[in-house]
């Protein structure tokens, strides 16, 4: 039977009190989801700026003499330096998409919003323990490092979804950010292609590279209704009568996956990559795949 | 109607309507089932989408199955099925109904309705107006009804019906039907109680001109009883059961007292169409008895309602004692009561009260004097009759009027005691003339003490039972038609031990033996209904039941103007019961072409409701279906709670008992929460002030020095204040005291013989000191003029006031020099305790301090000491006065003496 729809609960609580509740319980998931990860990942083994021993070198012709390290010197007739590892801190700007359409939640299932907000927190949390910087794409605030960073953000997000908040729009905001910058976009991706891509490409014109990640309900992603039904959308759509629902699905995933191959292809051509994410799935695959992903792009540039 | 085996339908022409069902099943299949509702994010990707299957989705067949079974369910209720179908009436003029609802029909009387109503459903389907005819005369002599009515109007009045408490008077519906004709023969149905009065045959013979007779009648064995009191009734208590030669031969007649309470049930084997039962019950209960009844019969004949001519002789018992549950023992009419209980009737209560009924004997216990208007009353019911038996006693010493058979002297004469020679009495043999003759006297039985009558010629005559040395023990003299009788020693073990032996029972037994039941019913007055029995022989409030003149009343009969019930008043009642008016029982003989029957389980019963409900139930069924389909049924989880909700709300929202209080239960309760001291407000606030200011401060002695801790004290308004919840009055004699009025004493009287204690303080001990009287005792034998006070004694040495809590010897307060007064304390009355305390040494004033405990008064002659007395002498009367004669208790001697140092 196909899923009895409520909202997402949480965001719909009565009030704000309710839903600054429910954060230390989200900010400690993100925490258990960001630390099996993080087990999973090493540094970045190269010689760089940073404070942790990497490895003693001959010296060489040019070095500086304040980079010798005398008391390793001292053991043989070699002088030696000591180097450290590279440790380059880096900005990633994080968003989430809470309109109205990432409340819904089909039976037995999390509200895809309240997933998207584990998964941010979580890799905020993954970021953190990197040594970056990690700041909200929806905020004006510069980017912070620091574990106090996880629980601000976490108090930002409830704060966009305490009841009374307005309407948030489904695009990502478009922003000046600096060079070299990353960006991490949360959300179901439905409204047209065209409209996601042109945030995508206005960013990446700034030498901004970033990451998609579409979370979807199994619901969306399959369409399992039968019989007669008539649909409404939750951002003011409109309605629709289907005689039967079970008719229109192959269409229907047809053009899902239509939709999908046309986010990816704008995004790929940004330098951008995108995955799916369903919310029936386990967050920590997700978040594991998302981290590799950006560490190769944090690394990478 | 149309028939279909044991179903028949009223209005089968709307069973066409069936045909209707099969259009109804293409329009319900046509029609698309409502969709459901569903929110859905990625509703673009679905606008413009085309479905592959045009095919619209069906409603499910089982559904629409369910659907068409509800519209058949209605459209079947609609044409009227009946099940077990009764026989439609034939002749095609008015239903007529003769319904007997006299006192036989209240047996099976739901048999008799569902009879009623068949006959009127049946009336109503042929459309037919109904005639309804009762036969038992309705009150006030209206003539019956024959006019013929709509089945509408004539089921409401057949549901309205209740059997009568009397018997059927068919001449006089034979009359009414005398003028009746109808153009076509009329359809009638006599619900009949079967039982013939006399006229049933010609009734008969009247119907059956009118139309074709159905006869219903109960069945042999269902033919209800009489009982009626038998004429001649013996020593035993006997009633006479009337039946029918073939109704049952078993029957319980069960005897239930005046509260319902079952007394005894005894099984009758009936032999003949009467049988003589003798109830057999043990004395004790025999008089508690009030009703007779044949159990298992509902009628108003098959009860007989008891009265006082039923009842053993009753005897009166009065005494001046109060009833001592303490020392039951020692009360005066304790043992009058045991001996006379097994073969009278003993009521007990005032004079006055005791003459209202009718009453053999009056046996007064040591009362001295009856006053004005009491021995008015006695004497005349003496004169007409009634013994009266007086027991001497210490008041009897006091003072006597003269309902006495002899002149008695003054004093009593003690045998046995310290300052006498004479050993105890012994009864002397009775003389011939006595009706004591013949009786054995024991050995064992002393006089101590009695009263002596004045020596005069006509004495001897007078003596029923004599002592040996020739003094009278029971006098008697003839007064009018009846009898005073002296028993010249007291009727409890105070004086002699005659009380304990069997001679007293056996001198009581002659006694009563003497008289008959007397006096007490006033022939003159018309006697009201009391309670009346109403058909099916409950007990009803009377309402507008006519009066019976009391002369007239052994002759009455129970009929629509005087039903069978109690007559007169609560207590002098007199019981008009139904069968004895009622003819011997005579069954309806059956006439040729009266068609018979009986009321008999076989009824029809009229489907429509059933179908109806169930159409219902199924509608109900498909709607939470068609919720269902379209996801809109809430799941149980979220209906349960607000379920609960309403439930709940619903259960505490029941009335619940609001019980009233009022300020006078405010004021109690705050009276009795704790121990209080009170006083009586004279009306001289001077007074006032010191009596609240003296009790304040022996309340603040009392809570620091013992285990009693009292609340603050009260003001208390002789005239109007409950008094029984003050262990303690302290009353200061005031010059401004007014007088106090009759109410006042009885309510002062009842207090002091209930064991409350009042403790006067007259004030003036600075007057008697110097002779005389003073103002303040002057005005106490003003005030207790009319009190029942008991003879004062100045404290003796070893009375409990002087060793209840203190050892005392003097009894200051803010004088010294004042005597204290109690009761004589070898009265035994209220456990010994005194019931006054008299002192004249203004005791307030030397109790009265401040909240600092420093006294307010100066004493006189003065000294810390004194005022240290004053407070011992007033804790230890409100020990006295809580705890009784506790401390004259000889378990405290030995500690006491050697306290005493001797």
């Amino acid at each position: 039977m196909a899923s009895t729809h409520t909202a997402g609960h949480p965001v719909q609580a009565s009030s704000a009190e309710a839903l600054a509740g429910t954060l230390p319980p989200l900010v400690v998931d993100a925490e258990r989801v960001a630390s099996a990860v993080a087990q999973g990942v090493h540094g970045r083994r190269r010689t760089g700026q940073g404070e942790t021993f990497w490895q003693f070198r001959r010296y060489r012709w040019g070095d500086q003499p304040q980079a010798i390290d005398w008391r390793r010197s001292a053991r043989s007739d070699r002088l030696y330096i000591r180097e450290t590892e590279w440790e380059a801190a880096q900005s990633v700007w994080l968003w989430r998409d809470c309109s109205p359409s990432m409340q819904y939640r089909s039976a037995n299932n999390p509200a895809k919003v309240d997933r998207a907000d584990l998964l941010l927190l979580a890799l905020c949390a993954l970021l953190v323990r990197g040594g970056e910087r990690v700041g909200l794409l929806a905020e004006h605030n510069p980017p912070t490092s620091g574990r106090a960073v996880v629980n601000r953000l976490a108090v930002s997000l409830a704060h966009e979804r305490k009841p009374g908040a307005p309407a948030a729009a489904s695009a990502p905001p478009t922003r000046t950010l600096p060079r070299f910058g990353t960006v991490a976009l949360f959300g179901d991706f439905l409204a047209p292609p065209e409209e996601t891509l042109s945030v995508v490409m206005q960013l990446a014109s700034q030498g901004v590279v970033g990451h998609l990640l579409q979370v979807l309900d199994p619901a969306e992603a399959s369409m399992p209704f039968r019989g007669r039904t008539r649909f409404e959308g939750l951002e003011d759509e409109g309605q629709l009568l289907v005689g039967r629902a079970e008719g229109l699905r192959q269409q229907y995933l047809d053009r899902l996956a239509e939709h999908q191959r046309a986010l990816r292809q704008g995004v790929t051509a940004a330098g951008w990559t995108m995955a799916t994410h369903h919310t029936n799935q386990s967050p920590e695959s997700a978040l594991l795949a998302l981290y590799v992903v950006l560490s190769d792009q944090l690394t990478g540039a | 109607m149309l028939a279909l085996g044991s179903i028949a339908f009223a209005a089968p022409w709307l069973l066409l309507a069936l045909v209707s069902l099969p259009v109804l099943w293409w329009l319900l299949k046509a029609a698309p089932p409502a969709p459901r509702f569903l929110p859905f994010p990625a509703i673009r990707l679905l606008f413009g989408l085309n479905p592959t299957d045009e095919t619209p989705d069906r409603t499910p067949w089982w559904l629409l199955l369910l659907r068409l079974l509800v519209a058949a369910f209605i459209i079947v209720a609609l044409a009227r099925p009946l099940l077990n179908p009764a026989e439609a009436p034939t002749a095609r003029g008015p239903a007529v109904l003769v319904i007997d609802d006299g006192w036989s029909a209240a047996k099976n009387w739901p048999d008799r309705v569902e009879a009623m109503t068949l006959a009127i459903d049946q009336a109503e389907r042929a459309d037919k107006p109904v005639v309804l005819l009762t036969t038992a005369p309705a009150r006030g002599a209206a003539p019956p009804s024959t006019e013929p009515l709509p089945a509408a109007e004539a089921r409401r009045r057949a549901l309205a019906l209740q059997p009568k408490p009397w018997p059927v008077d068919r001449r006089a519906a034979l009359d009414a039907l005398a003028t009746v004709s109808f153009e076509t023969p009329a359809n009638i149905t006599w619900i009949s109680d079967g039982i013939d009065n006399g006229a049933a045959t010609e009734f008969t013979r009247r119907l059956q001109q009118l139309g074709a007779v159905t006869l219903i009648t109960d069945s042999a064995d269902a033919t209800p009883v009489i009982l009626t009191p038998a004429r001649d009734p013996g020593p035993a208590l006997t009633v006479l059961l009337h039946h029918l030669e073939a109704a049952a031969a078993s029957y319980d007649i069960t005897t239930l007292a005046q509260d319902g309470q079952l007394l005894g049930r005894q099984t009758v084997v009936a032999a003949g169409p009467t049988t003589r039962v003798e109830i057999d019950l043990p004395t004790e209960l025999r008089n508690r008895a009030t009703r007779l009844q044949v159990e298992a019969e509902n009628t108003a004949a098959a009860v007989v309602l008891l009265d006082e001519r039923f009842r053993r002789r009753p005897v009166g018992l009065a005494s001046s004692d109060t009833p001592d549950v303490d020392q039951p023992l020692l009360g005066d009419l304790f043992y009058l009561d045991r001996a006379l209980g097994p073969f009278t009737e003993v009521r007990r209560g005032p004079v006055a009260d005791l003459l209202e009924r009718q009453l053999t004997m009056l046996v007064l216990a040591d009362i001295g004097t009856l006053t004005g208007d009491e021995a008015a009353r006695v004497e005349d019911w003496v004169n007409s009759g009634g013994i009266l038996v007086r027991f001497a006693g210490p008041r009897l010493t006091e003072g006597t009027d003269d309902l006495l058979p002899v002149t008695l002297r003054a004093g009593g004469r003690t045998f046995g005691g310290v300052m006498t020679w004479q050993r105890p009495a012994k009864l002397a043999q009775f003389a011939e003339l006595s009706p004591f003759v013949g009786l054995n006297i024991p050995n064992d039985v002393e006089v101590r003490q009695q009263v002596l009558a004045e020596p005069s010629p006509e004495l001897s005559d007078k003596i029923w039972a004599q002592l040996e040395d020739g003094t009278p023990l029971v006098t008697a003299d003839q007064r009018g038609d009846g009898w005073l009788i002296l028993v010249h020693t007291t009727a409890n073990t105070a004086w002699s031990n005659l009380s304990l032996s069997g001679l007293f029972v056996d001198m009581l037994r002659r006694l009563v033996a003497l008289g008959e039941g007397i006096g007490g019913a006033d022939t003159a007055t018309p006697l009201q209904p009391h309670l009346l029995l109403d058909g099916f022989g409950r007990q009803v409030a009377a309402a507008n039941a006519a009066t019976i003149p009391a002369a007239q009343f052994s002759d009455a009969k129970a009929s629509a103007e005087t039903p069978p019930g109690y007559y007169g008043t609560e207590i002098a009642r007199q019981a008009l019961n139904l069968g004895p008016g009622l003819p011997e029982l005579q069954p309806i003989e059956a006439l040729s072409g009266v068609t018979t029957a009986s009321y008999g389980p076989t009824r029809q019963v009229d489907l429509r409701p059933w179908l109806l409900f169930a159409a219902l139930s199924l509608f109900l069924v498909d709607f939470l279906i068609g919720l269902s389909l379209r996801g809109l049924l809430p799941t149980a989880r979220r209906v349960a709670p607000a379920l609960i909700a309403v439930l709940f709300t619903g259960l505490t929202a029941l009335p619940t008992p609001v019980s009233a209080q009022t300020v006078s239960d405010l004021a109690a309760i705050d009276a009795t929460s704790e121990t209080r001291l009170a006083y009586v407000t004279t009306g001289d606030p001077r007074t006032d002030r010191v009596s609240a200011e003296g009790l304040t401060g022996l309340s603040i002695a009392l809570r620091a020095r013992t285990s009693v801790e009292p609340g603050d004290p009260v003001a208390i308004n002789i005239a109007s204040d409950e008094l029984s919840f003050y262990p303690l009055i302290y009353w200061p004699m005031a010059d401004v005291q007014p007088a106090m009025n009759d109410a006042t004493r009885q309510r002062l009287n009842a207090y002091l013989r209930n064991g409350g204690t009042i403790f006067f303080d007259t004030l003036d001990q600075q007057f008697s000191s110097i002779g005389g009287v003073g103002p303040g005792t002057q005005r106490l034998r003003q005030l207790v003029a009319g009190l029942d006070l008991p003879p004062v004694v100045p404290v003796p040495p070893d009375h409990v006031l002087t060793k209840a809590f203190y050892l005392l010897q003097d009894f200051p307060g803010r004088w010294a020099s004042g005597g204290l007064w109690v009761q004589r304390p070898d009265d035994r009355v209220n456990d010994g305790v005194s019931s006054v305390v008299i002192g004249s040494n203004d005791y307030a004033a030397a109790w009265a301090t401040d909240q600092l405990s420093r006294p307010l008064y100066p004493v006189v002659p003065g000294g810390q000491r004194q005022r240290e007395m004053a407070t011992r002498f007033g804790i230890n009367l409100v020990m006295y006065a809580l705890t009784g004669n506790y401390k004259a208790d000889q378990v405290h001697v030995p500690a006491i003496l050697e306290r005493l140092g001797q």
